[in-house]
């Protein structure tokens, strides 16, 4: 290994806390989300009174979904507000052509092995902001919106029913509604293999320790070995 | 019958007494989710008011809302159901026929122009002109646009005309249309279900008797006060889904025990309807009481809406055997199998300018 040349603080201890309770909210999430449209566990003996086997799993859903919300609502807020420079949506503009041009092109032909030499961000390159803005935050705000419908449907009148009962016609229904968010609840497994995968390849190929920056907020530049 | 006659004339003329008919008021007010103290004006209002002529016209449909309706049990009489909403027009029930009864419908149309209400059974063929359901040598898409167009309020009785039920479910050969699609500029009231329970409809036309207003109707066009909680909300085997105690075949001690049906399909959980308050026949049972899961007759095309036997809908343009998880699953796998396949051409990439070079070991 080459001698580590430069050391650059990318990640702030925000986007590093965001990253992992994300993560961990989305595991939970789609364990609890799969359990309560799948239950399996054999039932509990004795009355129904006295055991919660199906509202524990629906209770760990939403008290997740609610950290979840928070967690996206804090870091829309740091994209926006935090004055920080690779966690910002200030490079993303995929509604201008300029942003789907030369960067944008070669990033995508080296992942298509279409040139040899491989672009190097320091941040997100702009194949990743564009993952992350379809899977993460488009993928997100269905979720919860979706969710919160859904949270609101035992009381249509309440205040969820009245801020996100909307979703319910748009989708043609209650159960569509639910239909649909067990199908987007999938794009989350999609996406976490193509991330770790990407991950580890940029770690391998491009030697930036990428891979421990989200713990550490480090990336490093590393001295060509000679030959 | 004289048409100006209020619904206590009729009570009176058919020797209910003055207590029943109060009883029966109470009764409605309770239905309708009303308090005690609007009890009153629905007396009053039975008491004084002109009955509110209806006239209820058939279309593509079965019949059972007019089924269920017969069989309201509060008030218990049958008969007096009839008098009580002073059906003018019933092409169903009527004893006159032909041209008699249509020309019935036309002297209602004109005489209370503007202030009958059109309850609608069923809903109309569009293709073709509406060939498809001919009444009285007149297509039904006609009559219906015919009636409306003069009628205070329309209520869309039964899946059929508030959302279309089996006939315009895929591939719905007829264009079979509801009623809020054809009929764009009167007030609509949908009471789905299939059929609707016979004391929603009772309720429905007697909230608008009494109040002259529509109902508070939901974002479906239903009336809040029946269709607001979900049949699970409210459902007597709720405790067994929150304990995790589901049944899992139809033959099982599970049944025998009267366990919760979520994982029979049971779409309890998404449909909107008064079946685990109000129940059926007189508060005899409904379908899940009877070890049957809800099979979401009062939602939008719950036709279509995958198997009633399973929990998760089917994909409809991927086959029957597709659902949400093995749509989730084989993408997952897709991108587990691309990622590998990109790895390997990395390693096998790499391995080429590597040999010029350098040589890390």
């Amino acid at each position: 290994m080459g001698r580590i040349i430069e050391e650059i603080y990318v990640w702030r201890l925000p986007v590093r806390l965001y990253h992992w309770i994300n993560a961990l909210c989305t595991v939970a999430l789609l364990v609890t989300g799969l359990y309560i449209a799948a239950p399996l566990f054999s039932p509990p003996l004795g009355e129904a009174a006295l055991h919660k086997g199906m509202a524990w799993w629906r209770y760990v859903h939403f008290a997740v979904a609610f950290i979840f919300i928070a967690n996206f609502l804090f870091r829309m807020y740091w994209a926006l507000f935090g004055n920080d420079k690779y966690a910002r949506f200030g490079g993303f503009r995929p509604w201008s052509p300029s942003w789907w041009g030369k960067p944008f092109r070669e990033q995508m032909e080296s992942y298509l092995f279409l040139r040899q030499d491989e672009p190097n961000y320091v941040g997100h390159n702009p194949v990743a902001a564009l993952a992350h803005f379809i899977f993460i935050f488009c993928g997100s705000s269905f979720m919860i919106l979706s969710g919160l419908a859904m949270y609101g449907e035992n009381n249509p009148s309440g205040f969820n029913g009245h801020l996100f009962g909307w979703m319910i016609p748009m989708f043609g229904g209650s159960y569509t509604l639910h239909f649909v968010h067990h199908l987007m609840a999938w794009i989350f497994p999609f996406y976490f293999i193509m991330h770790i995968y990407a991950v580890l390849r940029h770690d391998v190929v491009d030697r930036t320790s990428v891979t421990s920056s989200i713990i550490t907020g480090f990336k490093h530049k590393v001295e060509e070995e000679p030959v | 019958m004289q048409s100006n006659q209020t619904f206590a004339d009729v009570f009176k003329a058919r020797g209910v007494s003055r207590r029943d008919f109060l009883k029966f008021c109470s009764l409605t007010s309770v239905y309708l989710g009303l308090s005690p103290s609007m009890v009153p004006s629905i007396v009053e209002a039975m008491d004084k008011k002109p009955r509110t002529p209806v006239i209820w016209i058939h279309g593509l449909e079965c019949t059972c809302c007019s089924e269920s309706f017969i069989r309201s049990s509060h008030p218990t009489i049958e008969n007096l159901l009839f008098n009580m909403i002073s059906l003018d027009y019933d092409d169903v029930l009527s004893a006159a026929a032909g041209h008699q009864l249509e020309d019935v419908r036309k002297k209602i149309m004109k005489e209370y122009k503007g202030k009958y209400i059109l309850a609608v059974e069923g809903n109309a063929s569009t293709k073709d002109d509406g060939v498809y359901c001919m009444v009285g040598g007149d297509s039904f898409l006609n009559i219906l646009k015919e009636t409306a167009a003069d009628a205070a309020a329309v209520v869309a009785w039964g899946a059929c005309a508030s959302f279309g039920c089996v006939q315009n479910a895929e591939p719905n050969p007829t264009g079979a249309a509801p009623i809020h699609e054809i009929i764009k500029d009167k007030p609509i009231i949908n009471v789905p279900g299939c059929p609707p329970i016979s004391e929603v409809m009772t309720g429905v036309i007697t909230h608008f008797h009494t109040f002259g207003t529509l109902p508070e109707l939901d974002r479906f066009g239903r009336p809040k006060a029946f269709y607001n909680t979900r049949i699970h909300d409210k459902c007597y085997r709720r405790a067994f889904f929150d304990a995790g105690m589901f049944v899992r075949s139809f033959d099982d001690e599970a049944t025998r025990k009267g366990w919760c049906l979520y994982k029979m399909g049971c779409k309890g959980p998404t449909t909107y309807n008064s079946c685990s308050k109000i129940q059926w026949n007189g508060g005899t049972s409904f379908p899940i009481g009877s070890g049957h899961p809800c099979i979401g007759c009062s939602e939008p095309n719950f036709w279509d809406r995958g198997p009633f036997y399973k929990r998760l809908a089917e994909v409809p343009f991927l086959g029957s055997d597709s659902n949400a998880d093995k749509i989730g699953m084989v993408a997952v796998g897709a991108a587990a199998a691309g990622a590998a396949a990109h790895a390997a051409v990395t390693a096998a990439k790499k391995v080429k300018p590597g040999s010029e070079n350098n040589d890390k070991a």
